[in-house]
Protein backbone atom coordinates (compact mmCIF):
# COMPACT_ATOMS: atom_id res chain seq x y z
CA UNK A 1 0.00 0.00 0.00
CA UNK A 2 1.75 3.31 -1.00
CA UNK A 3 -0.36 6.41 1.12
CA UNK A 4 -0.37 9.56 -0.77
CA UNK A 5 -1.84 12.80 0.67
CA UNK A 6 -3.10 16.28 -0.95
CA UNK A 7 -2.31 19.50 0.65
CA UNK A 8 -3.86 21.58 -2.11
CA UNK A 9 -6.64 21.90 -4.37
CA UNK A 10 -5.88 25.59 -5.95
CA UNK A 11 -3.05 28.52 -6.23
CA UNK A 12 -4.82 29.95 -3.04
CA UNK A 13 -5.54 27.00 -0.40
CA UNK A 14 -5.07 26.85 3.26
CA UNK A 15 -1.07 27.62 3.52
CA UNK A 16 -0.76 25.77 6.47
CA UNK A 17 -1.53 22.62 4.89
CA UNK A 18 1.52 21.25 4.19
CA UNK A 19 2.92 21.36 7.45
CA UNK A 20 -0.73 20.15 8.85
CA UNK A 21 -0.42 17.05 6.44
CA UNK A 22 3.40 16.30 7.34
CA UNK A 23 3.18 16.37 11.05
CA UNK A 24 -0.50 15.07 11.15
CA UNK A 25 0.51 11.26 10.58
CA UNK A 26 2.13 8.97 8.40
CA UNK A 27 2.82 9.66 4.93
CA UNK A 28 4.77 8.58 2.01
CA UNK A 29 3.66 11.01 -0.79
CA UNK A 30 2.63 14.43 -0.28
CA UNK A 31 0.78 16.14 -3.36
CA UNK A 32 -0.18 19.61 -4.11
CA UNK A 33 -3.02 20.76 -7.30
CA UNK A 34 -2.06 24.51 -7.68
CA UNK A 35 -2.87 25.00 -11.43
CA UNK A 36 -7.07 25.38 -12.87
CA UNK A 37 -8.01 27.10 -16.45
CA UNK A 38 -8.28 30.19 -14.64
CA UNK A 39 -4.68 29.94 -12.89
CA UNK A 40 -2.94 29.20 -15.91
CA UNK A 41 -4.29 33.01 -17.35
CA UNK A 42 -2.76 34.08 -14.17
CA UNK A 43 0.70 32.77 -14.68
CA UNK A 44 1.11 33.84 -18.29
CA UNK A 45 -0.03 37.51 -16.72
CA UNK A 46 3.08 36.75 -14.36
CA UNK A 47 5.64 35.19 -17.06
CA UNK A 48 4.79 38.52 -18.95
CA UNK A 49 5.87 40.47 -16.69
CA UNK A 50 9.20 38.67 -15.70
CA UNK A 51 10.25 35.75 -17.78
CA UNK A 52 11.60 33.47 -14.12
CA UNK A 53 8.23 33.47 -12.89
CA UNK A 54 5.40 31.22 -14.02
CA UNK A 55 5.22 29.19 -11.33
CA UNK A 56 3.03 28.80 -8.16
CA UNK A 57 5.22 30.76 -5.39
CA UNK A 58 3.05 29.85 -2.31
CA UNK A 59 4.11 26.13 -3.48
CA UNK A 60 8.20 27.58 -2.70
CA UNK A 61 6.99 29.55 0.16
CA UNK A 62 5.38 26.19 1.53
CA UNK A 63 8.67 24.41 1.24
CA UNK A 64 10.88 27.39 2.39
CA UNK A 65 9.14 26.10 5.59
CA UNK A 66 8.56 22.44 5.43
CA UNK A 67 11.22 20.98 3.04
CA UNK A 68 13.62 19.24 5.86
CA UNK A 69 10.86 18.23 7.41
CA UNK A 70 9.49 16.04 4.71
CA UNK A 71 13.37 15.24 3.74
CA UNK A 72 13.61 14.04 7.67
CA UNK A 73 10.20 12.06 7.45
CA UNK A 74 11.19 10.43 4.01
CA UNK A 75 7.75 12.01 2.46
CA UNK A 76 8.14 12.85 -1.18
CA UNK A 77 6.56 15.98 -2.42
CA UNK A 78 4.90 15.83 -6.05
CA UNK A 79 3.14 18.46 -7.12
CA UNK A 80 2.19 20.96 -10.40
CA UNK A 81 2.95 23.99 -8.89
CA UNK A 82 5.85 24.27 -11.86
CA UNK A 83 2.65 25.73 -13.68
CA UNK A 84 4.03 27.46 -17.22
CA UNK A 85 7.93 27.40 -15.44
CA UNK A 86 8.53 24.03 -13.97
CA UNK A 87 11.94 23.79 -14.48
CA UNK A 88 12.70 27.56 -12.63
CA UNK A 89 10.71 26.18 -9.81
CA UNK A 90 12.97 23.31 -9.66
CA UNK A 91 16.27 25.50 -9.71
CA UNK A 92 14.95 27.66 -7.28
CA UNK A 93 13.47 24.20 -4.57
CA UNK A 94 17.56 23.56 -5.44
CA UNK A 95 18.38 26.82 -4.28
CA UNK A 96 16.88 26.52 -0.97
CA UNK A 97 19.82 24.46 0.01
CA UNK A 98 18.75 21.74 1.68
CA UNK A 99 20.01 19.01 -0.60
CA UNK A 100 16.83 17.60 -1.96
CA UNK A 101 16.89 15.78 -5.18
CA UNK A 102 14.80 17.42 -7.41
CA UNK A 103 13.29 16.48 -10.55
CA UNK A 104 10.77 18.26 -13.17
CA UNK A 105 8.83 17.02 -16.03
CA UNK A 106 8.18 19.24 -18.70
CA UNK A 107 6.98 18.92 -22.98
CA UNK A 108 3.36 20.43 -21.93
CA UNK A 109 4.44 24.05 -23.19
CA UNK A 110 2.80 23.92 -26.55
CA UNK A 111 3.22 28.09 -27.29
CA UNK A 112 5.08 27.62 -30.48
CA UNK A 113 2.10 25.57 -32.01
CA UNK A 114 -0.52 28.02 -30.95
CA UNK A 115 1.29 31.68 -31.25
CA UNK A 116 -1.93 33.17 -30.79
CA UNK A 117 -1.83 32.07 -27.12
CA UNK A 118 -0.95 33.42 -24.03
CA UNK A 119 -0.61 30.28 -23.09
CA UNK A 120 -0.85 26.68 -24.21
CA UNK A 121 -0.61 23.46 -22.29
CA UNK A 122 -1.01 19.91 -23.13
CA UNK A 123 -2.28 17.71 -20.39
CA UNK A 124 0.36 15.49 -19.69
CA UNK A 125 -0.04 12.32 -18.01
CA UNK A 126 1.52 10.36 -14.80
CA UNK A 127 4.60 8.78 -16.71
CA UNK A 128 7.13 11.43 -16.44
CA UNK A 129 6.24 11.84 -12.44
CA UNK A 130 6.82 8.20 -12.07
CA UNK A 131 10.24 8.30 -14.09
CA UNK A 132 11.51 10.85 -11.63
CA UNK A 133 10.29 9.20 -8.88
CA UNK A 134 12.01 5.84 -10.09
CA UNK A 135 15.82 7.83 -10.39
CA UNK A 136 14.85 8.80 -6.89
CA UNK A 137 13.38 12.09 -6.56
CA UNK A 138 12.30 13.69 -3.11
CA UNK A 139 10.84 16.48 -5.15
CA UNK A 140 9.50 16.52 -8.69
CA UNK A 141 7.27 19.81 -9.84
CA UNK A 142 5.62 19.52 -12.81
CA UNK A 143 3.58 22.08 -15.53
CA UNK A 144 0.70 21.31 -16.99
CA UNK A 145 -0.52 17.29 -15.89
CA UNK A 146 -3.53 16.31 -15.46
CA UNK A 147 -4.76 16.83 -11.76
CA UNK A 148 -5.21 13.04 -11.09
CA UNK A 149 -1.05 12.22 -12.47
CA UNK A 150 0.20 13.62 -9.56
CA UNK A 151 -1.48 10.41 -7.37
CA UNK A 152 -1.65 8.32 -10.32
CA UNK A 153 2.27 8.71 -11.11
CA UNK A 154 3.36 7.89 -7.02
CA UNK A 155 1.02 4.41 -7.55
CA UNK A 156 2.76 3.85 -10.65
CA UNK A 157 6.42 3.87 -9.74
CA UNK A 158 5.51 2.33 -6.16
CA UNK A 159 4.07 -0.82 -7.80
CA UNK A 160 5.78 -0.91 -11.14
CA UNK A 161 2.77 -0.54 -12.88
CA UNK A 162 2.65 -1.31 -16.71
CA UNK A 163 1.19 1.41 -19.42
CA UNK A 164 -1.78 -0.99 -20.22
CA UNK A 165 -2.51 -1.78 -16.41
CA UNK A 166 -5.83 -0.33 -17.45
CA UNK A 167 -7.59 -1.13 -14.57
CA UNK A 168 -4.87 -0.29 -12.09
CA UNK A 169 -4.41 3.30 -13.67
CA UNK A 170 -7.97 3.70 -13.55
CA UNK A 171 -8.56 3.08 -9.64
CA UNK A 172 -5.65 5.47 -9.01
CA UNK A 173 -7.17 8.17 -11.51
CA UNK A 174 -10.17 8.08 -9.46
CA UNK A 175 -8.51 8.31 -6.29
CA UNK A 176 -6.52 11.49 -7.46
CA UNK A 177 -9.92 12.60 -9.01
CA UNK A 178 -11.18 12.63 -4.90
CA UNK A 179 -8.17 14.08 -4.25
CA UNK A 180 -7.49 16.72 -6.16
CA UNK A 181 -9.75 19.58 -4.93
CA UNK A 182 -8.38 19.14 -1.48
CA UNK A 183 -11.19 19.61 1.19
CA UNK A 184 -13.86 19.16 -0.97
CA UNK A 185 -13.47 15.31 -0.54
CA UNK A 186 -13.71 15.84 3.18
CA UNK A 187 -16.90 17.76 3.99
CA UNK A 188 -15.91 21.41 2.08
CA UNK A 189 -18.46 22.84 0.43
CA UNK A 190 -20.82 19.85 0.96
CA UNK A 191 -24.45 19.54 0.56
CA UNK A 192 -25.55 18.09 3.76
CA UNK A 193 -22.64 19.82 5.62
CA UNK A 194 -24.91 20.46 8.93
CA UNK A 195 -24.77 17.03 9.15
CA UNK A 196 -21.05 17.27 10.27
CA UNK A 197 -18.39 19.64 11.42
CA UNK A 198 -17.30 21.37 8.48
CA UNK A 199 -15.50 23.92 10.47
CA UNK A 200 -12.32 22.94 9.34
CA UNK A 201 -11.79 20.05 7.71
CA UNK A 202 -8.89 18.24 6.77
CA UNK A 203 -7.18 17.45 3.75
CA UNK A 204 -7.78 13.69 1.59
CA UNK A 205 -5.26 11.37 1.79
CA UNK A 206 -5.22 8.05 -0.05
CA UNK A 207 -4.45 4.94 0.58
CA UNK A 208 -3.82 2.84 -2.65
CA UNK A 209 -3.20 -0.69 -3.41
CA UNK A 210 -1.14 -2.55 -6.03
CA UNK A 211 -4.73 -3.24 -8.09
CA UNK A 212 -5.59 0.31 -7.94
CA UNK A 213 -8.25 0.34 -5.53
CA UNK A 214 -7.97 2.53 -2.43
CA UNK A 215 -8.99 3.72 0.91
CA UNK A 216 -10.01 7.81 1.37
CA UNK A 217 -9.32 8.94 4.69
CA UNK A 218 -7.51 11.50 6.49
CA UNK A 219 -5.38 12.56 9.66
CA UNK A 220 -6.99 11.29 12.87
CA UNK A 221 -8.43 14.23 14.77
CA UNK A 222 -8.61 16.52 11.86
CA UNK A 223 -12.34 18.18 11.02
CA UNK A 224 -14.84 16.95 8.31
CA UNK A 225 -15.62 13.83 7.20
CA UNK A 226 -14.78 11.28 5.19
CA UNK A 227 -18.15 9.25 3.96
CA UNK A 228 -19.63 7.84 1.35
CA UNK A 229 -21.43 10.83 0.46
CA UNK A 230 -18.87 13.74 0.92
CA UNK A 231 -16.52 11.21 -1.48
CA UNK A 232 -19.24 10.76 -4.20
CA UNK A 233 -19.70 14.69 -4.19
CA UNK A 234 -16.25 14.94 -4.84
CA UNK A 235 -16.53 12.43 -8.17
CA UNK A 236 -19.39 14.18 -9.47
CA UNK A 237 -17.34 17.44 -9.76
CA UNK A 238 -16.04 19.12 -13.16
CA UNK A 239 -16.75 15.41 -14.83
CA UNK A 240 -18.91 14.82 -18.19
CA UNK A 241 -19.69 10.88 -19.83
CA UNK A 242 -18.83 8.76 -17.47
CA UNK A 243 -15.92 7.85 -19.79
CA UNK A 244 -13.36 10.07 -18.15
CA UNK A 245 -11.02 10.50 -20.69
CA UNK A 246 -7.32 11.25 -19.24
CA UNK A 247 -4.33 10.87 -20.95
CA UNK A 248 -2.91 7.38 -19.36
CA UNK A 249 -6.27 5.55 -19.32
CA UNK A 250 -9.86 6.31 -19.79
CA UNK A 251 -11.73 5.18 -16.38
CA UNK A 252 -14.96 4.45 -16.29
CA UNK A 253 -16.84 6.33 -13.28
CA UNK A 254 -19.99 4.34 -13.90
CA UNK A 255 -17.98 1.23 -12.68
CA UNK A 256 -16.56 2.70 -9.21
CA UNK A 257 -18.17 0.39 -6.38
CA UNK A 258 -17.89 2.99 -3.16
CA UNK A 259 -18.22 0.85 0.33
CA UNK A 260 -17.66 2.72 3.99
CA UNK A 261 -14.65 1.32 5.68
CA UNK A 262 -13.64 2.08 9.18
CA UNK A 263 -10.74 4.74 8.06
CA UNK A 264 -12.87 6.31 5.63
CA UNK A 265 -14.22 5.39 2.29
CA UNK A 266 -13.25 1.97 0.04
CA UNK A 267 -13.22 2.73 -3.56
CA UNK A 268 -13.18 -0.68 -5.84
CA UNK A 269 -14.11 -2.18 -9.08
CA UNK A 270 -13.05 0.86 -11.35
CA UNK A 271 -12.95 -0.15 -14.76
CA UNK A 272 -10.03 1.45 -17.35
CA UNK A 273 -9.67 1.28 -21.04
CA UNK A 274 -7.19 2.44 -23.67
CA UNK A 275 -6.63 6.38 -23.78
CA UNK A 276 -7.06 8.54 -26.92
CA UNK A 277 -4.88 8.67 -29.32
CA UNK A 278 -4.74 13.01 -28.59
CA UNK A 279 -3.84 14.92 -26.07
CA UNK A 280 -5.87 17.83 -24.66
CA UNK A 281 -4.35 21.17 -24.88
CA UNK A 282 -5.53 24.21 -22.70
CA UNK A 283 -5.45 27.55 -24.54
CA UNK A 284 -5.85 30.81 -22.59
CA UNK A 285 -5.67 33.83 -25.06
CA UNK A 286 -6.25 37.70 -23.97
CA UNK A 287 -9.91 38.13 -25.01
CA UNK A 288 -9.72 42.13 -24.06
CA UNK A 289 -10.58 44.52 -21.22
CA UNK A 290 -13.75 44.11 -18.52
CA UNK A 291 -14.79 46.59 -15.96
CA UNK A 292 -17.80 46.00 -14.25
CA UNK A 293 -20.04 48.04 -11.60
CA UNK A 294 -23.02 47.33 -9.65
CA UNK A 295 -25.98 49.90 -9.06
CA UNK A 296 -28.24 49.44 -6.50
CA UNK A 297 -32.08 50.52 -6.54
CA UNK A 298 -33.90 50.84 -3.62
CA UNK A 299 -37.58 50.94 -3.30
CA UNK A 300 -39.98 51.83 -5.67
CA UNK A 301 -40.13 52.12 -9.17
CA UNK A 302 -36.78 49.43 -9.50
CA UNK A 303 -37.61 49.22 -13.35
CA UNK A 304 -37.78 51.99 -14.22
CA UNK A 305 -34.37 53.11 -12.20
CA UNK A 306 -32.19 50.69 -13.85
CA UNK A 307 -33.98 51.18 -17.33
CA UNK A 308 -33.24 54.87 -16.64
CA UNK A 309 -29.22 54.46 -15.79
CA UNK A 310 -29.27 51.97 -18.54
CA UNK A 311 -30.49 54.50 -21.32
CA UNK A 312 -28.07 57.12 -19.47
CA UNK A 313 -25.15 54.81 -19.47
CA UNK A 314 -25.39 53.64 -22.93
CA UNK A 315 -25.92 57.06 -24.35
CA UNK A 316 -22.50 58.21 -22.95
CA UNK A 317 -20.78 55.35 -24.02
CA UNK A 318 -22.89 53.26 -26.46
CA UNK A 319 -24.36 50.02 -26.09
CA UNK A 320 -21.04 47.50 -27.94
CA UNK A 321 -20.03 45.15 -25.61
CA UNK A 322 -22.26 46.11 -22.23
CA UNK A 323 -24.03 42.50 -19.97
CA UNK A 324 -26.66 44.33 -18.09
CA UNK A 325 -28.34 41.88 -15.04
CA UNK A 326 -30.86 43.14 -12.68
CA UNK A 327 -31.46 40.81 -9.19
CA UNK A 328 -34.68 41.49 -8.12
CA UNK A 329 -33.65 41.03 -4.57
CA UNK A 330 -35.77 43.98 -3.12
CA UNK A 331 -38.45 43.41 -0.99
CA UNK A 332 -41.91 45.51 -0.78
CA UNK A 333 -42.46 47.64 2.35
CA UNK A 334 -39.47 46.22 3.59
CA UNK A 335 -38.04 46.72 7.46
CA UNK A 336 -34.38 47.06 6.34
CA UNK A 337 -32.65 49.33 3.76
CA UNK A 338 -30.98 46.20 2.18
CA UNK A 339 -33.97 44.26 2.26
CA UNK A 340 -35.50 46.98 0.16
CA UNK A 341 -32.92 46.87 -2.33
CA UNK A 342 -32.61 45.50 -6.11
CA UNK A 343 -28.96 45.06 -7.46
CA UNK A 344 -28.48 45.93 -11.34
CA UNK A 345 -25.03 44.50 -12.68
CA UNK A 346 -23.43 45.63 -15.63
CA UNK A 347 -20.75 44.89 -17.11
CA UNK A 348 -18.74 45.96 -20.52
CA UNK A 349 -16.17 43.74 -22.53
CA UNK A 350 -14.04 45.47 -24.91
CA UNK A 351 -10.88 45.69 -27.27
CA UNK A 352 -9.94 49.14 -25.96
CA UNK A 353 -8.53 49.80 -22.89
CA UNK A 354 -9.63 53.42 -23.43
CA UNK A 355 -13.10 51.95 -23.66
CA UNK A 356 -13.33 50.05 -20.50
CA UNK A 357 -11.62 53.20 -18.37
CA UNK A 358 -14.50 55.44 -20.38
CA UNK A 359 -16.77 53.19 -18.34
CA UNK A 360 -15.84 53.97 -14.98
CA UNK A 361 -16.19 57.56 -15.96
CA UNK A 362 -19.32 57.71 -17.65
CA UNK A 363 -20.55 55.91 -14.55
CA UNK A 364 -19.08 58.23 -12.20
CA UNK A 365 -20.31 61.37 -13.58
CA UNK A 366 -24.02 60.12 -13.49
CA UNK A 367 -23.94 60.44 -9.44
CA UNK A 368 -26.03 63.43 -9.12
CA UNK A 369 -27.76 62.83 -11.94
CA UNK A 370 -29.04 59.62 -12.07
CA UNK A 371 -32.60 57.65 -10.92
CA UNK A 372 -33.46 58.49 -6.82
CA UNK A 373 -30.98 57.27 -4.06
CA UNK A 374 -28.44 56.47 -6.75
CA UNK A 375 -25.37 54.30 -5.00
CA UNK A 376 -23.18 51.94 -6.09
CA UNK A 377 -21.98 48.42 -4.21
CA UNK A 378 -18.47 50.44 -5.38
CA UNK A 379 -16.95 52.26 -7.40
CA UNK A 380 -15.79 50.98 -10.82
CA UNK A 381 -11.90 50.46 -11.40
CA UNK A 382 -9.97 51.09 -14.59
CA UNK A 383 -11.00 47.65 -16.00
CA UNK A 384 -8.80 44.84 -16.43
CA UNK A 385 -7.63 42.55 -19.22
CA UNK A 386 -9.73 39.21 -19.29
CA UNK A 387 -8.83 35.85 -20.92
CA UNK A 388 -10.56 33.38 -23.04
CA UNK A 389 -10.68 29.54 -22.80
CA UNK A 390 -10.87 27.14 -25.17
CA UNK A 391 -9.82 23.29 -25.27
CA UNK A 392 -7.77 22.21 -28.63
CA UNK A 393 -6.71 18.24 -29.45
CA UNK A 394 -2.89 17.53 -30.41
CA UNK A 395 -1.72 13.90 -31.42
CA UNK A 396 -0.19 12.29 -27.95
CA UNK A 397 2.70 11.42 -30.35
CA UNK A 398 3.67 14.92 -31.21
CA UNK A 399 4.43 15.80 -27.90
CA UNK A 400 7.68 15.68 -26.09
CA UNK A 401 7.28 14.62 -22.80
CA UNK A 402 10.43 14.68 -20.82
CA UNK A 403 11.46 13.53 -17.36
CA UNK A 404 14.45 15.76 -16.29
CA UNK A 405 16.01 13.45 -13.18
CA UNK A 406 18.00 15.17 -10.22
CA UNK A 407 20.83 14.42 -11.68
CA UNK A 408 20.19 16.59 -14.68
CA UNK A 409 19.56 13.44 -17.43
CA UNK A 410 16.68 14.11 -19.93
CA UNK A 411 14.15 11.16 -20.30
CA UNK A 412 11.92 10.90 -23.18
CA UNK A 413 8.54 9.53 -21.32
CA UNK B 1 -46.18 4.71 -6.04
CA UNK B 2 -49.94 5.03 -4.09
CA UNK B 3 -48.19 7.67 -1.05
CA UNK B 4 -48.81 11.08 -2.23
CA UNK B 5 -45.97 13.43 -2.90
CA UNK B 6 -45.42 16.47 -1.17
CA UNK B 7 -43.89 19.88 -2.81
CA UNK B 8 -40.65 20.31 -0.96
CA UNK B 9 -37.10 21.17 -1.92
CA UNK B 10 -35.16 18.87 -3.99
CA UNK B 11 -32.29 19.18 -1.61
CA UNK B 12 -34.40 17.49 1.01
CA UNK B 13 -33.13 14.53 -0.25
CA UNK B 14 -30.64 15.41 -2.89
CA UNK B 15 -27.19 16.82 -2.72
CA UNK B 16 -25.25 18.61 -5.60
CA UNK B 17 -22.27 19.72 -6.51
CA UNK B 18 -21.42 21.87 -10.03
CA UNK B 19 -18.37 23.30 -11.41
CA UNK B 20 -16.76 24.48 -14.80
CA UNK B 21 -15.05 22.87 -17.74
CA UNK B 22 -14.60 25.86 -19.98
CA UNK B 23 -17.73 27.64 -20.75
CA UNK B 24 -19.53 24.47 -20.29
CA UNK B 25 -21.10 24.06 -16.72
CA UNK B 26 -21.55 20.36 -14.93
CA UNK B 27 -23.97 19.39 -12.17
CA UNK B 28 -24.07 16.07 -10.55
CA UNK B 29 -26.94 15.29 -8.32
CA UNK B 30 -26.89 12.37 -6.31
CA UNK B 31 -29.31 10.41 -3.56
CA UNK B 32 -28.76 8.13 -0.64
CA UNK B 33 -31.33 5.24 -1.17
CA UNK B 34 -32.02 3.32 -4.21
CA UNK B 35 -35.54 4.32 -4.23
CA UNK B 36 -34.70 8.35 -4.40
CA UNK B 37 -32.53 6.85 -7.15
CA UNK B 38 -35.37 5.05 -8.85
CA UNK B 39 -37.25 8.23 -8.39
CA UNK B 40 -34.57 10.66 -9.12
CA UNK B 41 -33.65 9.01 -12.39
CA UNK B 42 -37.30 9.09 -13.70
CA UNK B 43 -38.38 12.37 -11.97
CA UNK B 44 -35.15 14.44 -13.48
CA UNK B 45 -35.08 14.76 -16.75
CA UNK B 46 -33.27 17.15 -18.68
CA UNK B 47 -36.76 18.60 -19.80
CA UNK B 48 -37.26 18.76 -16.49
CA UNK B 49 -34.01 20.05 -15.05
CA UNK B 50 -34.85 22.81 -18.01
CA UNK B 51 -37.81 23.92 -16.03
CA UNK B 52 -36.43 24.03 -12.83
CA UNK B 53 -33.14 25.64 -13.97
CA UNK B 54 -34.55 28.34 -17.12
CA UNK B 55 -31.25 29.70 -17.77
CA UNK B 56 -29.66 26.10 -18.87
CA UNK B 57 -29.70 25.82 -22.51
CA UNK B 58 -28.24 22.70 -24.39
CA UNK B 59 -27.85 19.64 -21.48
CA UNK B 60 -26.86 16.24 -21.20
CA UNK B 61 -27.53 14.16 -19.24
CA UNK B 62 -25.74 10.84 -17.65
CA UNK B 63 -26.48 8.12 -15.69
CA UNK B 64 -24.40 6.59 -12.69
CA UNK B 65 -26.85 4.69 -10.62
CA UNK B 66 -23.34 3.23 -9.08
CA UNK B 67 -23.13 6.38 -7.36
CA UNK B 68 -26.53 7.27 -7.31
CA UNK B 69 -26.45 9.90 -9.24
CA UNK B 70 -26.83 12.06 -12.48
CA UNK B 71 -24.37 13.85 -14.18
CA UNK B 72 -25.94 16.94 -16.42
CA UNK B 73 -23.30 19.20 -18.50
CA UNK B 74 -24.97 22.35 -19.24
CA UNK B 75 -23.05 23.56 -22.77
CA UNK B 76 -22.36 27.48 -22.94
CA UNK B 77 -24.27 28.46 -19.63
CA UNK B 78 -20.46 30.49 -18.78
CA UNK B 79 -19.78 31.51 -22.08
CA UNK B 80 -15.91 31.77 -23.34
CA UNK B 81 -15.05 30.13 -19.87
CA UNK B 82 -14.16 31.99 -16.12
CA UNK B 83 -12.06 34.62 -16.95
CA UNK B 84 -14.69 36.47 -19.42
CA UNK B 85 -17.86 35.18 -18.53
CA UNK B 86 -19.95 37.69 -17.02
CA UNK B 87 -22.53 35.84 -15.53
CA UNK B 88 -23.59 35.51 -12.40
CA UNK B 89 -21.37 32.87 -10.32
CA UNK B 90 -19.30 32.76 -13.65
CA UNK B 91 -17.75 29.05 -11.89
CA UNK B 92 -21.13 27.48 -11.67
CA UNK B 93 -20.24 26.90 -7.51
CA UNK B 94 -23.34 27.19 -6.62
CA UNK B 95 -25.79 25.70 -9.64
CA UNK B 96 -26.32 22.67 -7.50
CA UNK B 97 -27.57 24.30 -4.37
CA UNK B 98 -29.83 26.58 -7.15
CA UNK B 99 -31.23 23.18 -7.88
CA UNK B 100 -31.54 21.93 -4.28
CA UNK B 101 -33.53 24.78 -3.28
CA UNK B 102 -36.23 24.03 -6.38
CA UNK B 103 -39.52 22.48 -5.56
CA UNK B 104 -40.58 19.25 -6.81
CA UNK B 105 -43.40 16.90 -5.50
CA UNK B 106 -41.75 13.76 -3.92
CA UNK B 107 -43.48 11.08 -2.98
CA UNK B 108 -43.36 11.04 1.47
CA UNK B 109 -41.82 7.80 1.18
CA UNK B 110 -38.43 9.12 -0.21
CA UNK B 111 -38.38 11.68 2.49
Amino acid sequence: MIRIGNASGFYGDRFSAVREMLAGGGLDVLTGDYLAELTMLILGRDRMKDANLGYARTFLRQLEENLADALARGVKIVSNAGGLNPEGLAEAVDELGLGAKVAYVTGDDLRERFPEALTANAYLGAWGIAECLNAGADVVVTGRVTDASLVVGPAAAHFGWGREDWDALAGATVAGHVLECGTQATGGNYSFFTEIDATRPGFPIAEIEADGSSVITKHDGTGGAVTVDTVTAQLLYEIGAPAYLGPDVVSHFDTIRLDPHARGVRISGVKGSPPPDTLKVCLNTLGGFRNSTTFVLTGLDVEAKANLVRHQLEQAIGEDGLTWTLARTEHADADTEEAASALLHVTVKTADPKRAKAFSRAGVELALGSYPGFHVTAPPGDGTPFGVYRAAYVPRASVRHQAVLPDGEVVEV
Amino acid sequence: MSVPPKKVPLGTIAGARSGDKGGDANLGVWVRTDAQYEWLRGELTVERLKELLPEAGEVDRYELPNLKALNFVLHGLLGDGVASSTRFDPQAKALGEWLRSRHVDIPEALL
